[in-house]
C-alpha cells in the first residue's frame, strides 16, 4: 500500500504518544541502569565513574555465583516440573474433550492469583508448627518438613509453589497446540499401526515441541527473574539458601544501597535473561515443522 | 490382494444414519471409484473401510475375513488422505518408514522396499526433505509412496487429487492408473469429480445419500444411467432434461415439436408423461423445421468442440457441436437427438423408463 506524505505525518503524529511513552518507561530506565552499572553510589549520594569495577568485584563475588546457581537451579527445577505436568495435564484435558466452564476456571485459577497472595496462602500452608502441609505428612505416618525454612527444601519448596501456580497456565499453552494439531496425522498413525505409546513419543510429541518451546519462552522470562514469591516468602533465606540473584540485586540496591553493584547484577541478570530467550528462540526455529 | 465384500452394512452418527444398507462387492484387483456430491456417505464409507470409524450394523469382508471388528491397523489397507496427512515432522523416508517400523521391521528390510517405491514415484531426490520443502504434487506422491511400501492388501484414496492444480491434477490421475495396473492391488477411490470417476475406474459406484444408485464400468453409467440423478451427475456438461409426452409412437415436448420414440434408447409406447434426457454431445443438426428448435444464447468455443447454450422446448439446454459450425448468439439451429443415445425418464420415479434396452439401438 502507498502511503503520500501528509498521511505519512499523520501516523507519525498519532503513534508519537505511544513512542515517547516507550522510550520514557522503557528505554529510559534500562539505559539509566547500564549507565549506572558503571558508576558507583555512595552512602552520601555521591555518583562517581569506576569504568567495570562493578562487574570485576562481581567475578569475585560468592555471594553473585551463589545467586546465579540458585537462580538455576530453581529455573531447571521449576521448568522442567511445570512442563511435564502442564503437558500431561493438557493431554488429560484434551481426552475430556468437553469440560465444564466451572473446571476450566478453576484450572486458570491458580495464575490468576496475586503472588503475593499465593505466597501468603503457602506461607500459611507450609508453616513447620501450624501449617496444614506438616499435619498432612504427620497423619501419615511420615515425618514433618521445615519447608521454606529448610536450607535443602526451600528451593524445591519454592518450585512446587509456582509449579502449583503456573502449570495450569502451561498446559493451556499445550492444550492449544494440541488442539492445533492435524487431526488426519492421527488417522494415519492409527492406520500406520503405531500403539499409544509410540503415538505419543513419535508423533504428538516431536508435533507439540514448537508449542513446548513457546511455554519455555514464557517462563523462562519469569522464571530466570523469580521474584515475589521469594520476597514474600524467605527473602532470600535461611542464609541466602533462597538467594536469587534477582533478589540479591534487590537487596544490594535498597538494603544496602550500593546502586551500582546492583545496577550491574540486573544488567548481568538482563543479558541471562536475553541469551535465554535467544537461545530458545533458535531451539524453537530448529524444532519447527 | 483381496476381495472386498459389504453386506447389508449399516453406518450412524447419533441419530442420523448415514449408510442405511448398502451391499458391494468388490473384486479383487479391481480399481473402484465411489463418486458422488459432498454428504452421499461416499467418504464415510471409505473410513469405514480403513476401520476409523465403527461399523452399526451389516458384515464387511476383506478377504475371507470378517472386519467389523478389526482395528485399523490389522485390516492391512494404507490410506491416502486427501490433505495426504504426512507426519510433518519427518523426512519423506521417515514418512515411508514409519508403519514399517511400527510392524518391527528392520532398517536393512525396510531400506530397499522405501528406495523401490521412491524410485517407482520418483522421489528419490526428496527422500531427505520434510513434508513443508515439497510442491503439492510430491507431497502426493509421497502420500502414495507411504501407501505402497506398506504392500498392502486393499488401497483406499480419499480424494487425493482435490488439492492439486488441474493440470496436475491430469498427470497424477494418469499415474494413478498406471500404478494400479502395475501394483495389482484392489484400490477403492473416492472422488466428487466425475471426470475422475470416469478416466480411472474399472466400475464407478454413484452413490447419493447414502445409497448406491448404479454400480457399473464408465462406459455403462455414461450411456445407460439408471436414474435421472446418475444421469445428471455423470457426465460434463450434464445430460439435457426436457419434460415430455409420450403419445403412439411420438414424443411430444412442451413447445409441441415432435420426435419419432424410435430415436430413443429405449423401447416407448402409449401414452404418458416422461422426461427425456439427452447428453450436450449426442445432439446432431438436422434440417429446418424437424427436431427442436433451438435459440442460441451463449456460446462457448473449447477449441475442440463448442458449447452451445440455448433454449429450446421451453428449456435451457447445452448442445456440444462442431467447431466448424461456427455459431452466434441469437441463431436459430435445428437440432435432434442422435439415434438410440436418448433416454427417458419416469419423472415421478425419475428411474429410467424400461431398462430393457432396445437390441439394436
Amino acid at each position: 500500500m502507498r502511503v503520500n506524505d501528509e498521511h505519512r505525518g499523520q501516523m507519525a503524529a498519532m503513534s508519537m504518544p505511544a513512542l515517547i511513552f516507550t522510550v520514557g518507561m522503557i528505554a529510559f530506565p534500562f539505559i539509566y541502569t547500564i549507565w549506572m552499572s558503571f558508576q558507583l553510589y555512595s552512602s552520601t549520594g555521591q555518583i562517581t565513574g569506576s569504568g567495570i569495577g562493578n562487574y570485576q568485584r562481581m567475578v569475585g563475588d560468592d555471594e553473585f555465583w551463589n545467586g546465579i546457581w540458585i537462580t538455576f537451579y530453581l529455573y531447571f527445577l521449576s521448568l522442567a516440573l511445570q512442563l511435564v505436568l502442564g503437558t500431561g495435564l493438557a493431554m488429560l484435558l484434551f481426552r475430556a474433550k468437553r469440560l465444564p466452564g466451572i473446571v476450566r476456571s478453576l484450572f486458570i485459577s491458580p495464575f490468576m492469583m496475586p503472588p503475593v497472595v499465593a505466597g501468603m496462602m503457602w506461607l500459611v500452608i507450609l508453616d513447620p508448627s501450624l501449617g496444614a502441609a506438616n499435619w498432612i505428612l504427620t497423619s501419615l505416618g511420615l515425618p514433618a518438613s521445615a519447608w521454606l525454612a529448610s536450607p535443602v527444601w526451600v528451593v524445591p519448596t519454592l518450585a512446587m509453589i509456582d509449579t502449583w501456580q503456573w502449570t495450569p497456565y502451561v498446559a493451556l499453552i499445550v492444550l492449544g497446540g494440541l488442539q492445533s494439531l492435524p487431526p488426519s496425522v492421527y488417522e494415519a498413525a492409527e492406520i500406520d499401526g503405531a500403539s499409544r505409546r509410540a503415538v505419543f513419543w513419535r508423533i504428538t510429541l516431536p508435533l507439540l515441541l514448537p508449542t513446548l518451546v513457546t511455554a519455555m519462552v514464557l517462563r523462562s522470562v519469569d522464571l530466570l527473574r523469580f521474584f515475589d514469591l521469594i520476597y514474600i516468602t524467605t527473602q532470600g533465606g535461611p542464609s541466602n539458601h533462597s538467594m536469587t540473584l534477582n533478589i540479591y540485586g534487590f537487596r544490594t540496591g535498597f538494603e544496602f544501597f550500593r546502586l551500582g553493584y546492583a545496577s550491574a547484577l540486573m544488567v548481568t541478570l538482563s543479558v541471562i535473561v536475553l541469551g535465554a530467550v535467544i537461545a530458545l528462540n533458535r531451539l524453537r526455529a530448529a524444532v519447527e515443522w | 490382494m483381496a476381495s472386498i465384500t459389504m453386506r447389508n452394512l449399516v453406518k450412524k452418527y447419533g441419530a442420523v444414519t448415514v449408510i442405511p444398507d448398502l451391499n458391494l462387492e468388490i473384486a479383487d484387483e479391481e480399481f473402484i471409484v465411489l463418486v458422488g456430491p459432498s454428504g452421499c456417505g461416499k467418504s464415510t464409507l471409505l473410513r469405514v473401510l480403513a476401520g476409523l470409524e465403527a461399523i452399526d450394523g451389516g458384515d464387511l469382508m476383506i478377504g475371507e475375513t470378517r472386519v467389523n471388528d478389526v482395528p485399523a491397523a490389522r485390516r492391512d489397507i494404507a490410506m491416502v488422505f486427501q490433505d495426504y496427512a504426512l507426519y510433518p515432522h519427518m523426512t519423506v523416508r521417515q514418512n515411508m518408514t514409519f508403519a514399517l517400523e511400527m510392524r518391527g521391521m528392520t532398517a536393512a528390510e525396510i531400506q530397499p522396499k522405501v528406495e523401490e517405491a521412491a524410485r517407482l514415484l520418483d522421489i528419490l531426490p526428496y527422500l531427505d526433505r520434510r513434508p513443508k520443502a515439497l510442491s503439492g504434487g510430491q507431497r502426493q506422491r509421497v502420500a502414495m509412496g507411504r501407501a505402497i511400501v506398506r504392500d498392502p492388501q486393499v488401497f483406499l484414496f480419499d480424494e487425493p487429487l482435490s488439492n492439486l492444480d488441474a493440470k496436475l491434477r491430469g498427470q497424477v490421475r494418469a499415474e494413478i492408473k498406471t500404478l494400479s495396473k502395475k501394483l495389482k492391488t484392489t484400490m477403492v477411490f473416492v472422488t466428487h469429480d466425475q471426470v475422475e470417476a470416469m478416466t480411472m475406474a474399472d466400475r464407478i459406484v454413484v452413490m447419493k445419500s447414502g445409497i448406491i444408485q448404479q454400480v457399473g464400468s464408465p462406459e455403462e453409467v455414461y450411456e445407460n444411467p439408471r436414474n435421472l440423478f446418475v444421469a445428471s451427475f455423470i457426465g460434463a456438461p450434464s445430460m439435457n432434461f426436457l419434460p415430455a409426452r409420450i403419445e403412439g409412437d411420438e414424443i411430444v415436448l412442451a413447445d409441441d415439436s415432435r420426435l419419432p420414440t424410435a430415436l430413443m434408447a429405449e423401447a416407448a409406447s402409449g401414452t404418458g408423461e416422461v422426461i427425456l434426457g439427452i447428453r450436450p454431445e449426442h445432439f446432431e443438426l438436422v434440417a429446418e423445421g424437424q427436431g427442436l428448435a433451438a435459440d442460441i444464447d451463449l456460446v462457448e468455443p473449447l477449441g475442440s468442440d463448442t458449447l452451445v447454450h440455448a433454449r429450446a422446448a421451453g428449456q435451457e439446454i447445452i448442445a456440444r457441436v462442431s467447431p466448424d459450425l461456427r455459431p452466434r448468439a441469437g441463431q436459430r439451429l435445428w437440432l435432434s437427438p442422435v439415434a438410440g443415445k436418448a433416454h427417458l425418464f419416469d419423472p415421478v420415479t425419475e428411474e429410467r423408463i424400461n431398462s430393457q434396452l432396445r437390441q439394436n439401438a
